[in-house]
């Protein structure tokens, strides 16, 4: 029974004195607000971006071509290089005032780079709903984006939801890179306390629960909400 | 009030409209046949610029619509356009599916919208199904909410794209009656169909479309009984 003793003892020392739960705590609303602010600045891009490349297949309007461009230039680079490195870049290059807030910046790229990967998600979409649909509005005197927002969007969202939540998932695992430009989230939390108590283990594999119990209830709710809407699919 | 002049339509290499004109005029039927292929339902949607013509023009009230430079959503406002497969907003709701142009488009207060729609749907014989959803409904009950929510908009035409090829047949009948009434009160319509007993009891014209160009156009009662035309001769003989 010594190991259990031991067990005992490294996972008390990872999380009652010095009040260390709290440090949990507080590492977790870090990562949860991150999270949060990062799907919705994602998704507020990711809309946007999507709008404009599906919009360049038919719009002769001058502005969007080149604008797509960028937009497709924005998802290649996004996707095609990896985060730490985005928030390393990122961090150093552009943010380099010294008072500069490490959250935000967490935030701003976490944003951007999920944007990209959103996009693409609500492209297809929105390229899932049937081509008679965007007929129908324009027919009706809609413009293109009326059109996208009273029927087009609606409807595609039933076909993104399941991904999109999927991406906000993958969004809260990926926060945890966060502490290499020293946020105080969750991982870092888990890494300071292993400092302290010079058992490492035990921190992280605490942090690893919560990670699943976030990930496990934000898999349910998006569950409930898949049901939801399948409910009022009267097809 | 509706001019095409030359009108063009090529797809990559495939010419499809290979130079249109055509004066349809207030009040007319205009009721266009053709086989498969033709370009008649290509010739319909550029009309109201659904398809973009790659050369001519369309004048629809003395306005160029082809220009560039005209709001080509404003004209579409006075357009009505029924299509072969409905194309409801399976969405919303049968009244819903209605009310949303006016009140988006035209800016109409919620309740003279909904009043409107309610009427149209007494119109269109379908009063009770104002709080379905259209894939409650059958093909030809969907098809006459279509028609309802072009005339929602009060167009000064109606466009129909093969309006009944995608009914079951015993369903047909429902919707070119109701076209029929539509007919009668004045409105002006072009129908691309292949409906042949309604372009002869309603059309005020029929074209034959084949090859992109029109081959023959006349009264309904010369043109089934008299055609000229050796391709239209060939293709009435197949479908009459």
């Amino acid at each position: 029974m010594e190991w259990l003793n031991t067990l005992y003892t490294s996972f008390y020392n990872a999380l009652i004195p010095e009040k260390r739960y709290l440090a949990y705590i507080s590492g977790v609303k870090i990562t949860l607000m991150v999270a949060l602010f990062a799907v919705f600045l994602g998704v507020l891009i990711g809309i946007l971006v999507a709008v404009v490349k599906v919009s360049a297949k038919s719009s002769k309007n001058p502005v969007i071509k080149p604008l797509a461009a960028f937009c497709n230039f924005y998802t290649t680079v996004i996707r095609g290089t990896p985060l730490i490195v985005q928030i390393m870049i990122i961090y150093n290059l552009i943010f380099t005032a010294r008072d500069s807030n490490e959250i935000i910046i967490g935030t701003v790229c976490f944003g951007i780079n999920s944007g990209a990967y959103v996009s693409e998600i609500i492209r297809a979409g929105i390229e899932s709903v049937a081509r008679g649909q965007t007929e129908a509005g324009r027919s009706l005197g809609f413009t293109h984006i009326q059109t996208m927002r009273y029927i087009i969007l609606p409807q595609a969202i039933k076909n993104i939801l399941p991904a999109l939540g999927n991406e906000f998932i993958v969004l809260v695992k990926e926060t945890s890179v966060i502490s290499v430009i020293a946020v105080n989230d969750l991982t870092k939390m888990a890494s300071f306390i292993g400092s302290r108590t010079w058992d490492i283990l035990p921190p992280y594999i605490i942090a690893a629960v919560i990670y699943l119990l976030i990930t496990m209830c934000l898999t349910a709710v998006l569950g409930h909400f898949e049901r939801r809407m399948s409910q009022g699919d009267h097809h | 009030m509706i001019i095409t002049k030359n009108l063009q339509k090529t797809f990559g290499e495939h010419h499809v409209l290979r130079g249109i004109d055509q004066h349809i005029k207030k009040g007319e039927k205009v009721v266009v046949i053709g086989p498969s292929g033709s370009g008649k339902s290509t010739f319909l949607r550029c009309l109201n610029l659904l398809e973009e013509p790659t050369g001519g023009e369309v004048i629809f009230e003395g306005t160029t619509i082809t220009d560039p430079a005209c709001d080509i959503n404003e004209l579409r406002q006075q357009m009505g356009m029924v299509f072969q497969q409905f194309n409801l907003f399976p969405h919303k709701t049968v009244l819903e599916n209605i009310t949303l142009a006016p009140v988006k488009v035209k800016k109409m207060a919620a309740d003279e919208a909904d009043a409107l729609a309610r009427k149209l749907l007494e119109r269109v014989g379908l009063p009770d199904k104002a709080d379905v959803y259209p894939g409650q409904l059958s093909g030809g009950q969907q098809q006459r909410i279509a028609i309802a929510r072009a005339l929602a908009m009060n167009p000064k035409v109606m466009l129909f794209d093969e309006p009944t090829s995608a009914l079951d047949p015993e369903m047909v009948g429902e919707v070119l009656e109701l076209m029929k009434e539509l007919a009668n009160e004045g409105m002006t319509m072009v129908v691309v169909t292949h409906e042949m007993g309604f372009a002869r009891e309603v059309a005020t014209r029929v074209l034959f479309i084949d090859e992109g160009v029109v081959k023959e156009e006349n009264t309904p009662e010369e043109f089934f009984s008299n055609p000229k035309n050796d391709r239209l001769k060939d293709f009435l003989s197949k479908v009459l």
